[in-house]
């Protein structure tokens, strides 16, 4: 217990003192995390409002497909991505491999059907009768979607708040395919491996008490749209 | 002018055909009340007249021109049309935006707009709460916001669902108020579908009546589910939910052996009122189908006609002219007797409520 007690406290004063290692670690999360986020909705929001509000063929079958896809481990997406982008790998010589652009394609990989199937959900669950409003009320086709959008804006928002706590906290695909370099691919999951290995606790406490601090943050975010939304 | 024929229309879902109309016209800038009970096809009828649908048979016409149903050109009909649900949703900003959004979709210029938008909160009764949350109305406020969101857009229709069935009384008379006022000033065509059909007499100026999809030729007025019956005499009896019996001149059409769910139809105009005293004292034994007693509750005017609701236990409907009317006028509360004649009655469609 005193070990423990020792540990949280000297990584207490690790957050405080504000140490430019954990400052460097926390930073790199959240740029590869962040930018992560950001392509998967660039690109997840639209696919998903199209597959729900458009005539797509084969709906179902994509639904289901994606919602197969949220169970995938990271382990597999590292491992899939890495034979791309090893040496031996199709897109080797652009040398991807250990960097953060790497881990970013893996996270897009591992967020992209989530934030498109509960971007489809969202968009599902915006009452039928906004369509039929929009419709009477002269909107055309753009016009009617950008209303379904915008009743389901709360959710779709949520969505991606979602998506950005599943990839900060994954360790998979940031070990396998960042390869943990220190200040230029080690992020908060990858260095609590790291030095839990090596048996110095301070510096995985101090990690554990931002990442859960930053999940806490992620989830009143969440919480106060979905209340927002809900109203 | 004729504004919509309807040529052979049906609707199916699901392999269920839901509306079925061989013909019907309609004139512009009237109001019409659409009659009948429920899942008798009056909303599918609105979808269609609304545009928001395609027919699955037959041609629709608006304007002379039959109704293509391509993407362009069903927008620049449907911007002369405007459903208004029951239960409208409004979208999710102020009063004043959700009245902004058909007119910006138009293109028309910010100031005109804020002009409309004002205009048309002031005869609802909505302009202080322009800036108020749209969700945040009470049912009555949301219909009457509903209006008006359909008025700025100054549409050749109106179609209404049941526009007062889910607001108190007094929003009730505000509503059909403003859909009088709308039409007189504005001529535009409305068409309504309600229950009620005090206020469909009130209010329509032509009144239309579904039964199982199909228009029928009464006036909803009098039309109840009722259970047919054959009596010791062998006459086929109408039993009404009051368990009061009615003599039918028309055999049941499949001639079922027992008892069987039906609507009947009762012609207002072909009922004969009498005072009770005026009855005893000229009645002469030679009746034919039933005598019924009841009391008035409501008397109306009705142009040349006086609109009697007498209470036998359900509330029946009898239209007297005006000339009958006051040479024997009954008074409310008083006890009256009603006779039926046997051609006064109508089976709707047996087997079926």
């Amino acid at each position: 217990m005193s070990f423990f007690l020792a540990s949280f406290s000297s990584a207490l004063h690790l957050v405080w003192s504000l140490d430019p290692e954990l400052l460097t670690i926390v930073r790199v999360s959240l740029t590869v995390s962040g930018v992560a986020t950001l392509l998967a909705a660039l690109v997840s929001i639209p696919a998903g409002f199209y597959i729900a509000f458009g005539q797509v063929p084969g709906k179902r079958a994509l639904i289901t497909l994606l919602n197969t896809l949220l169970a995938l481990p990271t382990v597999v997406i590292g491992l899939l991505v890495y034979t791309f982008i090893s040496r031996r790998g199709l897109f080797g010589p652009l040398d991807l491999l250990y960097t953060q652009q790497a881990m970013i394609i893996g996270q897009i990989i591992l967020i992209v059907p989530l934030i498109t199937a509960l971007t489809i959900a969202a968009v599902n669950r915006v009452d039928e009768r906004y369509r039929q409003t929009a419709r009477t009320l002269g909107a055309d086709t753009w016009q009617t979607g950008m209303v379904v959008l915008r009743e389901g804006r709360f959710a779709i928002v949520a969505a991606v708040i979602s998506a950005f706590g599943r990839v900060i906290s994954e360790i998979g695909i940031s070990m396998m395919l960042g390869g943990n370099i220190k200040g230029f691919t080690r992020t908060m999951t990858t260095a609590m491996a790291l030095e839990y290995d090596k048996g110095a606790f301070t510096l995985a406490v101090a990690l554990g008490l931002v990442l859960m601090a930053l999940s806490l943050g992620i989830n009143i975010v969440f919480n106060l749209i979905q209340g927002r939304g809900g109203r | 002018m004729i504004l919509y024929h309807l040529d052979r229309i049906s609707q199916c879902y699901a392999g269920r055909t839901v509306l079925a109309i061989d013909s019907l016209e309609i004139e512009a800038g009237r109001i019409y009340g659409l009659l009948g009970p429920n899942g008798a096809g009056k909303t599918t009828l609105l979808k269609l007249l609304a545009l928001l649908e395609p027919p699955t048979t037959g041609r629709l016409s608006f304007a002379g021109c039959e109704v293509a149903y391509t993407r362009s050109a069903l927008l620049a009909l449907r911007r002369q049309v405007v459903l208004v649900d029951q239960h409208p949703i409004m979208f999710s900003t102020s009063v004043g935006g959700n009245v902004d959004f058909g007119l910006k979709i138009r293109r028309i210029d910010k100031e005109k707009r804020q002009r409309i938008i004002d205009e048309v909160l002031e005869t609802v009764g909505l302009r202080p709460f322009k800036a108020a949350a749209a969700h945040e109305l009470s049912g009555g406020e949301t219909q009457r916001l509903a209006l008006a969101r359909a008025l700025a857009l100054s549409p050749a229709v109106l179609l209404c669902d049941e526009p007062t069935a889910s607001v108190d009384v007094e929003n009730q008379a505000i509503i059909a108020g403003l859909l009088q006022t709308i039409n007189s000033t504005r001529g535009t065509t409305v068409i309504f579908t309600t229950h009620d059909r005090l206020q469909a007499a009130a209010l329509a100026q032509q009144t239309l009546v579904l039964e199982n999809g199909q228009l029928a030729p009464t006036t909803y007025e009098n039309a109840y589910p009722c259970t047919l019956t054959q009596g010791a005499d062998g006459r086929w009896y109408a039993l009404l939910p009051t368990g009061a019996a009615l003599a039918l001149a028309i055999e049941p059409p499949s001639g079922p052996s027992s008892a069987t769910d039906a609507r009947v139809y009762i012609d207002p105009e072909k009922i004969t009122l009498h005072r009770h005293r005026d009855h005893r004292d000229g009645r002469d034994g030679q009746e034919a189908g039933t005598t019924l007693s009841g009391t008035v509750i409501l008397l109306m005017a009705e142009n040349d006609r006086i609109r009697v609701v007498v209470n036998i236990g359900l509330l029946l409907v009898v239209l007297m002219d005006r000339a009958d009317y006051q040479q024997h006028p009954p008074a409310i509360g008083e006890t009256v007797l009603l006779e039926v004649i046997a051609e006064a009655v109508t089976l709707l469609n047996a087997g079926r409520r």
